[in-house]
């Protein structure tokens, strides 16, 4: 599906909308503004989303920094108060900023700005920026087992979406902007701008396309400058030393594979199962939920695990490093979904990301750690498992097969790793897929009452082609150097109407049978057929463009030529209105039974 | 309202870009600040930690150390000092994959930091992988120091020596060892360090060298007199080994390995028949004493053997031995006085074939039989 084509993209703002969408009156004056400076003027503006979504997130991790250390204390140890009171006092502090000021700040932040972009032609308030980053950070920082990144994709898709408007955007651009702007804030979020692009184009835009692509590149790129400028270069983990010494190791990567794509369903399901039936419950234990949530966390960490408190990438790291027994990695494994979906489902904001990747890592640790001692002779360390696990869990959990599959690269800067990752991705996608259909950003969605397209249902579309709907030439083709009188007798014994005429020296047309007796009576019976017909020329088709473009040119014409790629001369069929819409009967129709 | 302001900014992106380029310096300059304040109080808290992490490794808590070191890198992870200390502390608890990550990571940054080659010399060392240990201990002989460069160089190659040495890297030891006596400092600390190194690569010439310019300077050293009496001694100059080791044993009579020594050269200086200045009774005494002990320590091991049902053909070797002793026994018990030269050479052989094939048969004998088998190596005796 194509933005420009999406049932919801000329939708207009909703009526709470504080702010009005765009001005009617910048279309009307795109004559005075050329689109070519326009599209020059976006990638500049790209680059400077980028700047303020860098600027942004630095002063969010900061943010999240402060209050981890001013709420937690310098280290996180078992047995301390604050585990238990952190959580639970900003639990009810957050609900009551959440319920009375920010409503819109629930959740992770990505079907928001998916919302934004499919329904409200990329409006995202300005006070969802703020909200998101005080009560994330607030959240995060006492220790409720959140990421900072999905807020951070939110935070850059508003501040992108709140420049648009101050600048009085085409609403084309608009809504162009929020992807902008969201990849820029994932990519400072993650230190790492490749799969900030790619998870924006995978599971927001849905779509590739050269125009967005540049501005998302730039936006990313530029964000991720800024927050190395101010936060170091350092990337998130230190990366094992990893190699694939046998092929037949990949089987260990299959089972972890396997396992995870059993454990992305389960933290799916919970969430899904937990979320609306904690939302339904009434009005007055949402102030608690947060809170309880919180509790239940700081129990968690007080009697031993403050691991699974907050985003937790310093324990990934530690995972990376056989710091831990395979036993403590799979308990640290379930404790975190627990504590995520403890968090997630009360409503708390805050990203999935970074507990899908703890898990992962965790997972995939424990699972090299048992495989370890079941085959001594493997050669991948845990660190290595661990890293192909956090990759793991994103394809099963967030649905994001690419994205996956970049991130762990881009992450360990190995390239080494790609075949176990890859195939290990593949197993755990394809469990998910068939024990979880619906993936978790969609479930979310659904639960909230919206429909926002599924980037995975429209992967997984079969489109169909022209060739589906072209039928063989049955009637003769004339030339455009043959006289009137001649083609007049060569179709007057067939039933057909109408003729296609290759022109000369290249192009098609047609003629009807009545013209060319028009024509003939008319005197015109020696003439070529080529200076006698109309100058206008038919449009054409190749077999294998999308039905959807043979559908805007058959209206134009009762018959349009289907010609080679290689010789647009040479017919391959032909197709009419009635064989397009026959087709996509005959396909709705499979696909109601 | 004119109608230039009422265009959309959008229309006039040169005042646009302009805007935001002033918006982002100032965003940058506030930003700056505030990230450098956060900075600040992020290396306050590392340091605190870091020196938390230094007491409680100086108190042999590792593990705690550890957690702060951890903590600390985690506040400031650009520190080379927190990470390198972190490193050793896991790799000194064990924990040496991780502890390669640190290091590994720290020498892409530094690849010719001596420390950090040194940490990366101890792991290899530590896992046994001599090729990597000795190219780090190399790069850290040659690398870059920061205070007492020379020093740090010398103890590295030290280690490297003491590494190779336990690995039986002999020729790659002495080699280092060379350079490492040459580029001395006129330090006894240091030259008695070098001396024990030659002895164990079983240098003995250059140890004893090195020993006697220690003696030169202190030479009331204990340990170099002890040093220099084991150097002696293991080149067969039992003479000066004992006296060197007489000297040594009196100013340090715990020294047990010392007095050892001390016991067999003076059983060899006792036993030797061929010694210069001795009487016709005394060394014909001697030669019998030998030649008589040798006979017991044959027959002792000629029915350890039997007892063991060993190969054949030792027992047969042994069996020729025991005959060449019982033909030979007469000659050497009859004289009362005095013993034929020829008969003494031929019975000092005898006695010497004797000490080494039981020592090949039976193990490595004790008391005056090695003392005879040490005599055996220097077939010139004591004198030469």
């Amino acid at each position: 599906m194509t933005l420009s084509n999406s049932p919801h993209a000329s939708a207009p703002p909703p009526a709470s909308s504080p702010e009005p969408v765009t001005r009617e009156a910048s279309g009307n004056k795109r004559s005075a503004w050329s689109m070519a400076q326009e599209e020059r003027f976006f990638l500049i503006l790209a680059v400077f989303i980028g700047l303020f979504s860098g600027l942004a997130v630095v002063c969010f991790r900061l943010a999240i920094e402060w209050s981890k250390i001013g709420l937690l204390g310098p280290r996180l140890e078992p047995h301390n108060w604050r585990l238990l009171a952190a959580p639970t006092l900003v639990g009810l502090l957050i609900s009551v900023l959440v319920i009375y000021i920010f409503p819109q700040v629930r959740g992770s932040g990505v079907n928001q700005t998916k919302a934004a972009l499919y329904i409200y032609n990329g409006y995202i308030p300005f006070r969802t920026a703020i909200g998101k980053f005080i009560c994330a950070a607030l959240a995060i920082g006492s220790g409720q087992s959140l990421g900072p990144e999905d807020p951070s994709l939110q935070i850059g898709a508003s501040l992108a979406s709140a420049l648009g408007r101050r600048l009085e955007l085409s609403r084309e651009k608009l809504r162009l902007l929020a992807p902008v702007g969201a990849a820029a804030g994932l990519a400072a979020a993650f230190n790492a701008p490749i799969s900030a692009v790619l998870f924006v184009i995978e599971e927001v835009i849905g779509r590739w396309s050269a125009g967005i692509l540049g501005s998302v590149v730039l936006s990313a790129v530029s964000s991720v400058v800024v927050v190395r400028w101010f936060l170091g270069s350092e990337p998130l983990f230190r990366i094992p030393a990893v190699a694939l010494v046998r092929p037949a190791e990949l089987v260990a990567y299959v089972v972890l594979g396997i396992v995870g794509g059993f454990a992305a369903v389960i933290f799916a399901k919970s969430i899904g199962y937990f979320r609306p039936r904690l939302r339904a419950l009434p009005r007055w234990t949402q102030y608690l939920q947060p809170a309880l949530a919180g509790f239940l966390i700081g129990l968690i960490g007080f009697f031993g695990a403050p691991q699974i408190m907050g985003a937790g990438y310093e324990y990934m790291d530690q995972a990376m490093h056989d710091q831990f027994t395979w036993k403590i990695l799979a308990l640290l494994a379930g404790l975190k979904i627990i504590a995520t979906t403890l968090s997630f489902v009360s409503g708390t904001p805050g990203g999935m990301f970074a507990p899908t990747l703890f898990v992962g890592a965790m997972l995939g640790g424990a699972v090299g750690g048992v495989e370890h001692i079941l085959s001594p002779h493997l050669t991948g360390s845990t660190g290595t498992y661990a890293l192909v696990g956090m990759g793991v869990l994103f394809a099963g959990f967030l649905r994001a097969p690419m994205t996956s599959v970049f991130m762990v690269l881009e992450v360990s800067g190995n390239y080494s790793i790609i075949v176990p990752v890859i195939l290990a991705n593949t197993f755990a996608y394809v469990i998910s897929r068939s024990l979880q259909p619906t993936p978790i950003f969609d479930l979310l969605t659904r639960q909230d009452g919206m429909d926002l397209p599924s980037m995975e249902e429209q992967r997984e579309e079969s489109i169909l082609r022209v060739e589906d709907a072209m039928q063989a030439v049955t009637s003769p083709v004339l030339n455009a150097e043959e006289p009137v009188e001649q083609a007049l007798h060569r179709v007057q014994s067939l039933d057909a109407d109408l003729f296609l005429v290759r022109m000369s020296p290249s192009g098609w047309s047609s003629v009807s049978r009545d013209l060319l007796k028009r024509l003939a009576s008319e005197g015109k019976g020696e003439l070529s057929l080529g200076s006698a017909l109309p100058t206008g020329r038919l449009p054409y088709l190749h077999p294998d463009l999308p039905l959807e473009v043979a559908l805007r040119h058959v209206y134009q014409s009762p018959l349009v030529p289907v010609v080679s790629r290689a010789d647009f001369r040479h017919l391959e069929g032909v197709i009419s209105r009635d064989a397009v819409l026959n087709k996509y009967r005959v396909v709705s129709r499979e696909r109601r039974d | 309202m004119n109608s230039a302001r009422l265009k959309p900014l959008v229309h006039r992106p040169s005042v646009v870009i302009a805007g935001l380029t002033v918006i982002a310096i100032l965003a940058f300059v506030s930003v700056g600040r505030l990230a450098s304040r956060f900075r600040e109080q992020q290396k306050a808290l590392a340091r605190r930690l870091y020196a938390r992490g230094l007491d409680e490794q100086r108190s042999g808590h590792s593990d705690l150390a550890i957690e702060d070191f951890r903590t600390a890198l985690g506040y400031n992870r650009d520190e080379f000092q927190y990470q390198l200390s972190l490193a050793r502390a896991l790799r000194d608890t064990g924990r040496t994959d991780e502890a390669e990550a640190y290091l590994v990571s720290l020498w892409e940054r530094a690849p010719q930091d001596g420390a950090v080659n040194l940490a990366l010399g101890r792991l290899a060392a530590r896992e046994g992988t001599i090729d990597k240990a000795i190219q780090y201990y190399h790069n850290a002989i040659y690398g870059v120091w920061g205070p007492n460069q020379d020093a740090n160089r010398r103890n590295a190659r030290f280690e490297l020596i003491d590494f190779l040495l336990g690995k039986g890297a002999r020729p790659q030891a002495e080699a280092e060892l060379i350079t490492l006596a040459a580029e001395l400092p006129p330090d006894p600390a240091l030259e008695l360090r070098a001396a024990q190194l030659l002895i164990r690569a079983q240098d003995y010439e250059r140890a004893l060298k090195q020993y006697q310019k220690i003696l030169q300077r202190e030479p009331s050293s204990t340990v170099a007199l002890a040093g220099a009496g084991e150097a002696a001694f293991r080149l067969g100059r039992y003479r000066a080994a004992c006296a060197y080791l007489r000297t040594a044993a009196a100013s340090n009579p715990q020294d047990a390995q010392t007095q050892q020594l001390l016991e067999t050269c003076n059983l060899i200086l006792q036993a030797d028949p061929s010694r210069r200045g001795l009487s016709n009774a005394e060394r014909r005494r001697r030669l019998r004493a030998a030649f008589d002990q040798a006979g017991q320590r044959l027959a002792s091991c000629a029915s350890s053997q039997a007892a063991r049902a060993a190969d054949p053909s030792v027992g047969a070797a042994l069996a020729s031995l025991k005959s060449d002793w019982m033909r030979l026994k007469p000659r050497v018990e009859a004289s009362a006085t005095t013993v034929r030269a020829d008969t003494a050479d031929t019975a000092m052989d005898l006695v010497f074939q004797i000490e080494q094939q039981t020592q090949q048969q039976c193990g490595p004998p004790a008391g005056l039989d090695q003392a005879l088998l040490l005599l055996s190596q220097v077939r010139g005796g004591v004198d030469r």
